[in-house]
């Protein structure tokens, strides 16, 4: 259908829309006109994606200036999701052009999905590597510009990839036609033209109209100096599911540092002094000429110009890089690998000590000085360097450097930051381990750091996910000022779900993940009791969430030795999410096969899991989701203390109020995605009886917390089965009413709304009138005699 | 209320009682309660339990097909008559059981493990008890019981019965054993020869081929992973009972075990020692679907033989064997671990998956097992050949919001007619008649409503609403659920030797009626049964139906005195038989009526 909001046409690919998803393209083009940030909260499984990008799409062909896309996900599957969203739109955009122009206008429109270089590459020698860093290495050693020269040169002599090669002789800007290319299509397209998929998404970059790719592509300074460094200023970002963006922003700032990866790294400076020793004999000349450069302060970035040499970006910030020369001495290759060996030799002595310490990087910086001497300016260099010094020694596998780049990351960040970032130094694993695994935590605590250059950069920055309550939190945590911050109720003409909330077992204890009474035999008792019933009733596929994988794992086998889940067999078919991605993945891809069948069967996975992101559980997929336990974090974690601490001091945000916001942000997430559209429906269960407090409550999101009834906030197991097979029978009926114009507009129902919205602006401008034709007499309205039951 | 085949005193949850085997239903009523609190179908009782002779108290135990806690009851008439009782309950409940066993068969039990069945089942302790092993249906019986035609192929194309007289007459008995009121009156109407056997089963062929369908259904396999749970025997020691169908389970599932079995038998050692040592050895142990099995590692002995076989513990974080299979996109977890280099500080204790170790391989062996389920049933196909092979699963649909289609938009059927061009000329004809028609003239119309509306207000004050047909509505529906309320409250005292005749003759009437009705107008459905008789036939047929169902009023009136010697309100009686008998009252006028036309 096609419709204007203001005087904006847009093109929605469906026949009806829900109001909500109106609502929402309204409030995205508000946004959009005030070249401002938003946080948008739109209910799981009612169209988020395809309104955003129908109403995006719709502005960038509208209006000449074309501002660029950058959509980011969370997951590949969402961004593989997202782009086939975006084939289908640019179909159906096509489809509804109605001059030959404007239909080569929509064919022109070109969009692109970004993942590793592991998931796109189709070397066969090098694919079949498992790990994504050896991937990485390898091809480079395939491709980077010296070997590139040399094998052109001198066909032969070194390896080089076909498929990049074949992808240097083409026009750049046109390595691939124009149109939307799901990650599944580039892959396909570069086999039939024998070109590298990977590089071609790169290169076509500059050239598209929208790109997708996952939020550390813009987050994470490593990458994004490599990735996102040309996007123009004008761009709209996009961050969808983007509820666990703080962590992400967290993450891309903090590293960790162990025992091996320190021996590793110290291998590494043997053999880079090695290497030394060796080019000193062959070829002199290149150290020099480094050296020299370096003196003049034109460590040029190579990465500018040619995208296959960059191997390891700088781990700071845009801002916080510094532009001068680096320091004198580190400069000659020796002298800083004696630098290196120095500095990992200090913190392996460090990780000797057997109490935690907890510092700021300004005292850490401190005691190193009055140990090894070493100056806090050389250190901010040594990813700089280090990255140098690599290049010109043409080394290859860089994979067998990781650590040492690792350690060198370390040291720059750790005298880059003083505030909002914290040295933790864990020398056993859990409270009670008496063998030490020392672990050296480099943590950042503010999430806002990470994300400022993306506000600063960028006009327009959309933060939208299903569950994103509440609202405030976000703005306050990530330190900006939207310009619209909103969420949308979901309209219903009949109850889709149902969330329940279990507090007490059929024999009336009350349960509940706390960690004092997990482990109780009878919590665990009626938690397996909980999974019987529903598999007895629930027909098809049934999820269960757990807080935690150790949670998860001790509790699957006490239900196996208590005989639960030889009920459970009875009924349904078991699977469990295991350590392994990929096993998992086949799991996961033989539940849907078993609901498909109709066998029906149980996922057994984990809240903030790999399942619990990115996959969805719709129609058969889901029919109950049952989440065991409020997922809060390890309360025990150092690095959480430290957060929460943090956030106390600088944002004002008590710690009981972000550890429940941060469990229900991610209860809701689970449960959530049992729905896609309206006339599916799912059962979500809330087995906690902490879930049943009203603070609790009223931290979920707004569409889920207004079914929660008073009833149904406080059950035992039985009365919830009672209520679920109610539920049951009256949604499995046909869905006859017609839900249109109520949960669901047609083009007459837009307009309606629109003139009706005008006319408000209007009478606001009026005087206020009061209500004359209400017909309020107060007597009986006709449903309620309608409900009076006869049968006696 | 139907027949009582046998009653006793027992008492159920320590609550005296009267426990009473109908012909249909076993139930059980406590003391001063009329109504039955257990009321059992004969469909649903699985197996039964006694107590053994010369135990002080005589119980019996029966559990239900989905139930096997069951009910318990114990007879608490004197010691000699109790157990009279519970003999006479005995001998019924065992034939209803094995009744109700030998109906679903499954019908394709694998074929014998490569076994001497003789030589089994061997009980793995040194007591060799006395008690038989359950003679559980084998696979021979079963297919031997089955009629070809009702295997396999018989699933694909609609059954049409009476093709084979002998499985038409297995399953016709089937449905009547399963199903006993049905069985009631087979026997009162056409044992009697009132009706014929194909008479009765005209218009039920349903029944016929739900059973037939039911029966070549491909029963799957359970569900439950094997695991032979030792039962305890006096003296400390532990038995288990080995039938045919745990071999084979333990084979399939542990493919291992028939690697060893295989080399080993009978060479090295003989079947019953190798069951027995394979029942104490570590690897039995490690395929026993329990973490605490570790805990008993150590009361396991070494064994030379079967701990060549052990395997590697499956608890590493990446699977034993590792699967290269491509997933689908969609579902591609391992694509987002890819997906950028892994930063940020490593996950807290709880939240690294795979630190229970213990865990690991029974989690796997979950997995494992589904999908060997789901394979046995769909088939062990690749999944990228799957994929292929399922069109309806493409990329759109799996991201389609399929509520915000149109449904009245779909282009429809064009419809193909004869002479389009002549149809259309036709109406375009008639529409210049219409347009011909003379005219509507707004500005009268506007005038004439416009009359038409004066003076609503005062007209509208005038009116009255008459109060009389309120009150006698409202009189009628309290009158109603007053009435209601007292039939409810009522209870039938209705004896049960009347009641039961009343109800033989209300269905038997029914049947007749059903029949001559089913004559007089034949079903247009495709079912090739009576339908294909002649008119003549059916004429007779009617004739000697309604024969039948002139008799009715006689049964009734005969049943309303037999009432009166009860004592009971006849009338009761007649107003309970009343649509029967106007149903019969029409049948016969109408019967009547159509006489005379006819020849």
């Amino acid at each position: 259908m096609k419709f204007y909001i203001d005087n904006l046409p847009i093109i929605f690919p469906y026949d009806r829309i829900y109001p909500e998803q109106y609502a929402y393209m309204c409030d995205l083009k508000r946004t959009l006109d005030a070249t401002g940030h938003c946080v948008l909260e739109m209910p799981s499984g009612t169209g988020k994606t395809v309104s955003l990008l129908s109403l995006i799409v719709s502005y960038q062909q509208y209006f000449p200036t074309k501002r660029k896309l950058i959509y980011c996900s969370r997951t590949v599957p969402e961004i593989e999701k997202a782009l086939t969203e975006l084939k289908r739109l640019m179909e159906y955009r096509i489809e509804c052009a109605e001059t030959e122009e404007e239909k080569e206008k929509e064919r022109n429109f070109t969009g692109l999905g970004l993942t590793s270089r592991k998931n796109l590459c189709i070397n066969p020698e090098v694919a079949k590597e498992k790990k994504g860093k050896v991937v990485d290495a390898r091809c480079r050693d395939l491709t980077n510009s010296a070997a590139c020269e040399k094998g052109r040169a001198n066909p032969g002599l070194v390896p080089l990839c076909d498929w990049h090669e074949n992808l240097g002789k083409m026009e750049p800007g046109h390595l691939m036609p124009p149109g939307i290319w799901t990650l599944a299509d580039v892959l396909q397209y570069g086999r039939e033209k024998t070109i590298c998929p990977y590089f071609a998404v790169r290169r076509m970059m500059p050239f598209v109209d929208v790109i997708i790719y996952s939020f550390h592509y813009l987050l994470d300074p490593k990458v994004a100096e490599q990735v996102s460094k040309e996007m123009s200023k004008d761009a709209i970002v996009v961050f969808d599911e983007a509820h666990n963006i703080d962590n992400v922003c967290i993450e891309s700032l903090s590293i960790d540092l162990t025992r091996p990866m320190l021996d590793a790294a110290g291998r590494s400076v043997t053999k880079l002094s090695e290497k030394i020793e060796e080019i000193k004999t062959t070829d002199v000349a290149k150290l020099q000429d480094e050296y020299a450069k370096l003196v003049e302060g034109l460590q040029e970035n190579i990465s500018d110009e040619n995208d296959t040499d960059a191997f390891m970006g700088n781990p700071v910030l845009p801002n916080d890089l510094l532009n001068e020369a680096i320091p004198g001495n580190i400069r000659k290759a020796e002298h800083f690998v004696a630098f290196l060996k120095r500095f990992v030799e200090y913190i392996k002595t460090r990780m000797r000590v057997l109490h935690v310490v907890a510092e700021t990087p300004l005292s850490f910086l401190q005691h190193l000085k009055d140990i090894t001497y070493i100056e806090r300016r050389p250190l901010r260099f040594c990813a700089e360097r280090l990255q140098s010094l690599i290049r010109t020694l043409e080394l290859s596998r860089l994979d067998e450097y990781s650590s040492l780049q690792k350690v060198a990351s370390f040291a720059t960040l750790v005298a880059t930051y003083e505030k909002g970032f914290l040295l933790i130094l864990e020398p056993f694993e859990t409270d009670n381990a008496t063998v030490p695994n020392p672990v050296f935590h480099f943590t950042c605590l503010d999430p806002s750091l990470a994300i400022k250059p993306v506000f600063e950069r960028f006009s327009s920055v959309v933060i939208t996910s299903g569950t994103i309550s509440p609202l405030d939190m976000y703005p306050k945590m990530l330190q900006f000022t939207p310009v619209v911050q909103e969420t949308y109720a979901m309209t219903l003409t009949r109850n889709a779900f149902l969330p329940l909330v279990i507090t007490r077992g059929s024999d009336q204890v009350a349960i509940s993940s706390r960690f004092e009474v997990r482990n109780d035999p009878a919590v665990v008792r009626n938690f397996g009791s909980i999974l019987i019933e529903y598999s007895k009733i629930v027909p098809d596929g049934i999820v269960a969430f757990f807080p935690s994988y150790l949670y998860m794992e001790s509790i699957v086998a006490a239900w196996n030795d208590m005989g639960i889940l030889n009920e459970v067999w009875k009924h349904k078919l078991i699977f469990v999410e295991t350590p392994d991605a990929n096993e998992t993945s086949i799991a996961l891809e033989n539940y849907r096969r078993a609901c498909d069948n109709g066998r029906g069967a149980v996922l057994l996975s984990v809240a903030r899991g790999k399942v619990s992101e990115g996959i969805d559980f719709d129609h058969n997929y889901g029919r109950a989701v049952i989440m065991f336990g409020v997922p809060y974090q390890y309360t025990e974690s150092r690095i959480l203390k430290a957060r929460l601490e943090y956030l106390r001091d600088a944002y004002r945000i008590r710690e009981s109020e972000f550890l429940g916001f941060d469990a229900m942000r991610n209860a809701a997430q689970c449960v959530g995605r049992v729905l896609r559209g309206k006339t599916d429906w799912g059962l979500m269960i809330f087995a906690d009886k902490r879930f049943a407090r009203a603070d609790k409550r009223a931290k979920l999101p707004r569409w889920i917390n207004q079914y929660i009834t008073e009833t149904a906030a406080n059950l035992s197991t039985d009365m919830a089965i009672t209520l679920s097979k109610l539920f049951m029978r009256t949604i499995s009926q046909n869905p006859n009413e017609n839900q249109t114009g109520v949960s669901l507009w047609t083009l007459e129902d837009i307009e309606k709304a629109q003139a009706k919205q005008r006319e408000v602006a209007l009478h606001a401008e009026k005087e206020p009138q009061p209500d004359a034709d209400e017909y309020g007499d107060g007597g009986f309205s006709d449903s309620a005699l309608m409900d009076f039951d006869l049968d006696v | 209320m139907p027949t009582t085949v046998c009653t006793a005193k027992a008492s159920c949850k320590k609550l005296p009682g009267l426990l009473e085997l109908t012909d249909t239903h076993l139930q059980w009523t406590q003391d001063g309660k009329k109504v039955p609190s257990i009321r059992v179908p004969y469909a649903d009782a699985a197996s039964l339990f006694c107590s053994k002779e010369g135990a002080p108290q005589v119980k019996l135990k029966l559990s239900l097909v989905g139930d096997s806690t069951g009910h318990n009851f114990t007879f608490i008439s004197d010691k000699p008559v109790a157990l009279v009782d519970c003999e006479k309950f005995k001998q019924e409940l065992t034939t209803i059981i094995s009744r109700n066993k030998s109906v679903p068969l499954p019908l394709s039990r694998t074929p014998a493990p490569p076994i001497n069945a003789s030589t089994l089942p061997i009980s793995v302790s040194s007591t060799p008890s006395a008690s038989t092993p359950r003679p559980a249906q084998t696979p021979s019986r079963t297919s031997v019981s089955r009629a070809p035609s009702v295997s396999g192929d018989r699933r694909s194309t609609p059954v049409i019965t009476g093709n084979d007289p002998a499985s038409d007459f297995r399953l016709r008995k089937k449905v009547l054993m399963s199903n006993p009121e049905l069985g009631a009156l087979h026997k009162e109407l056409v044992m009697t020869g009132q009706i014929t056997e194909a008479e009765f089963w005209d218009g039920r062929e349903h029944l016929i081929l739900a059973q037939a369908a039911s029966e070549g259904q491909k029963k799957g396999k359970p569900g439950q992973l094997v695991d032979p749970r030792p039962e305890a025997v006096e003296g400390g020691e532990i038995k288990i009972r080995i039938t045919p169908q745990l071999v084979h389970d333990i084979f399939d599932e542990y493919p291992i075990v028939a690697k060893a079995y295989s080399e080993n038998v009978p060479n090295k050692l003989s079947e019953e020692h190798f069951w027995k040592r394979y029942f104490q050895s570590k690897l039995f142990n490690a395929h026993r679907a329990s973490i605490r099995s570790s805990a008993a590692q150590h009361v396991v002995k070494d064994d030379p033989i079967f701990d060549k076989y052990l395997e590697r513990d499956d608890d590493e974080l990446e699977p034993r064997r590792p699967r290269n299979e491509q997933v689908e996109a969609f579902v591609d977890l391992a694509a987002t671990l890819e997906d950028h280099d892994d930063t940020g500080n490593e996950k807290d204790v709880t939240m690294r998956a795979g630190r229970q170790k213990a865990a690991l391989p029974l989690i796997r062996k979950f997995n494992e097992h589904s999908e060997r389920l789901l394979n046995s049933a769909l088939g062990e196909i690749p999944p990228a050949k799957r994929r292929r092979l399922d069109p309806g699963e493409d990329a759109y649909s799996q991201i389609d919001i399929d509520d915000l289609h149109d449904p009245e938009a779909s282009a429809g059927i064009v419809l193909e007619m004869q002479d389009r061009q002549r149809y259309f000329e036709g109406r375009m004809s008639n529409v210049k008649q219409d347009s011909s028609e003379p005219r509507l003239d707004p500005s009268v119309l506007l005038e004439e409503t416009r009359s038409g509306l004066a003076n609503w207000e005062s007209r509208l004050s005038q009116l009255k609403i008459e109060r009389k047909p309120g009150d006698s509505a409202l009189l009628a529906m309290t009158q109603n659920v007053a009435n209601r309320l007292d039939v409810k409250s009522k209870k039938s005292e209705i004896p049960d030797g009347l009641f039961r005749q009343m109800t033989s003759c209300q269905t038997a009437a029914n049947e007749f009626l059903r029949q001559f009705w089913l004559a007089t107008y034949p079903p247009a459905g495709d079912i090739p049964t009576v339908a294909l008789a002649t008119p003549a036939q059916r004429a007779a047929k009617a004739a000697k139906m309604i024969s039948y169902i002139s008799k009715t009023p006689e049964k009734v009136h005969a049943l309303v005195q037999v009432a009166q010697q009860h004592g009971i309100d006849p009338n009761r009686v007649e107003t309970a038989m009343k649509p029967v008998l106007q149903a019969c009252e029409r049948a016969l006028t109408f019967h009547k009526n159509k006489k005379p036309t006819k020849p």
